[in-house]
């Protein structure tokens, strides 16, 4: 017993883990663990504020912004689940004070859903938001493009149909719209569309009717513009 | 003789410890893992999954980093950590060498809740389910489990 004793005791002496140690431990394991979630959860958020430029509707149906007789015409072939696509809208987007709100560039915007069944969905409901405004289809597109990356959930009915409340959509309208799947004959039309046009990938865009495949970072997209405004195209 | 538990080798008995071995072998095993799943994100590659495109879609989420960093590289990192400790464990400093269990438990015990917490992403919200991540959540439960009868000898021997 005596010699048990003093194991324990020179045991306690070299500094050993006891009960205490291991409850602060997992204390700080859960709080390590509830910083991650923060930190991830955070990033994963997203919204889009209110437009700055002009919206409308262009002879043929599809959804424009900046002005309609502006020197420069975007015509670009997306698809919702197509990161590049997503990228190319933000590089688009960080131009629009300089390009499309001073009426130097026309963005028109053309489905070329094909990607997944979620890229036809998330495509039609985009249709569904411009059946009520063209302000509320380039919030809505935003959103969409925002979600990116987040999985297939993130074109799931009920998060396309939270989207539209996000952005102040009459939601019972859109979600009969959608529902419904009315906006799948335009949907597939912009598609044929773009394959008419030589489209085969995403995203596919015209500048002033030029052809290019691909995204580009916003310092390239800027050089094209001021290269095709000083032709004084 | 209880902080000896879990070294590899008892140095009385001279008898091989399994849980450290396993431990360690489970370790190196979520290195390959997480490094594999770390080169594909940074390099934009695609993640072999079979027929499915599962794998790609968990990867190329926004929850597959934290602050800017790859969730796999915390994973490699961790990892790396467990296996260095099983590594460590008996060969250095007696008052260092009995808090390796206690180590071990705190980074496996960050692991799980962060697996579980991924999980529940790829069921419940990404709807895509990446069997590398399954199965370095099944790794590092497996660790922490194994870890726990090393943290128990060790608190009763300090008892």
């Amino acid at each position: 017993m005596a010699t048990k004793k003093r194991r324990r005791s020179s045991k306690a002496k070299r500094g050993g883990i006891s009960t205490t140690h291991i409850l602060i431990v997992a204390g700080a394991a859960v709080l390590v663990f509830g910083l991650l979630v923060v930190l991830n959860i955070n990033r994963s958020q997203s919204s889009v504020t209110g437009v700055s430029y002009e919206t409308g509707i262009t002879s043929d149906g599809e959804p424009y912004k900046g002005w309609p007789n502006a020197p420069i015409q975007v015509v670009e072939y997306s698809d919702f689940l197509c990161g590049h696509c997503g990228d190319f809208a933000d590089a688009l987007h960080a131009l629009g004070p300089d390009y499309i709100e001073t009426g130097k560039v026309q963005v028109v915007f053309r489905n070329y859903a094909f990607l997944a069944p979620e890229s036809i969905q998330a495509a039609q409901a985009a249709e569904c938001a411009l059946d009520q405004s063209a302000d509320k289809f380039w919030l809505y597109h935003d959103l969409l493009f925002a979600n990116r990356g987040t999985g297939l959930a993130a074109y799931s009915k009920p998060r396309l149909n939270t989207y539209a409340r996000e952005v102040g959509l009459d939601t019972g309208a859109f979600k009969d719209c959608l529902d419904s799947g009315t906006q799948l004959a335009e949907v597939e039309s912009d598609r044929a569309e773009g394959q008419s046009q030589g489209v085969e990938s995403t995203p596919t865009w015209f500048l002033n009717e030029q052809m290019i495949r691909g995204a580009l970072p916003q310092s390239e997209l800027r050089q094209m513009f001021e290269a095709q405004l000083s032709r004084g195209s | 003789m209880g902080g000896s538990i879990t070294r590899a080798t008892s140095p009385v008995t001279g008898r091989v410890n399994w849980r450290l071995w396993l431990m360690r072998l489970l370790a190196l095993a979520g290195i390959g893992v997480s490094a594999y799943l770390t080169w594909t994100h940074l390099a934009h590659q695609a993640v072999a999954c079979g027929q499915s495109q599962d794998c790609d879609i968990v990867q190329q989420s926004v929850y597959s980093e934290v602050g800017g960093i790859p969730v796999a590289l915390l994973g490699l990192v961790a990892y790396t950590a467990l296996f260095a400790l099983t590594l460590l464990r008996g060969h250095v400093a007696e008052h260092l060498d009995n808090y390796i269990p206690l180590a071990i438990f705190g980074i496996s015990f960050i692991g799980v809740l962060y697996s579980a917490y991924l999980t529940y992403l790829e069921l419940l919200v990404i709807y895509a389910i990446c069997r590398w991540c399954v199965s370095s959540a099944l790794i590092i439960t497996a660790i922490f489990l194994l870890s726990l009868p090393g943290l128990k000898a060790e608190a009763d021997a300090s008892g």
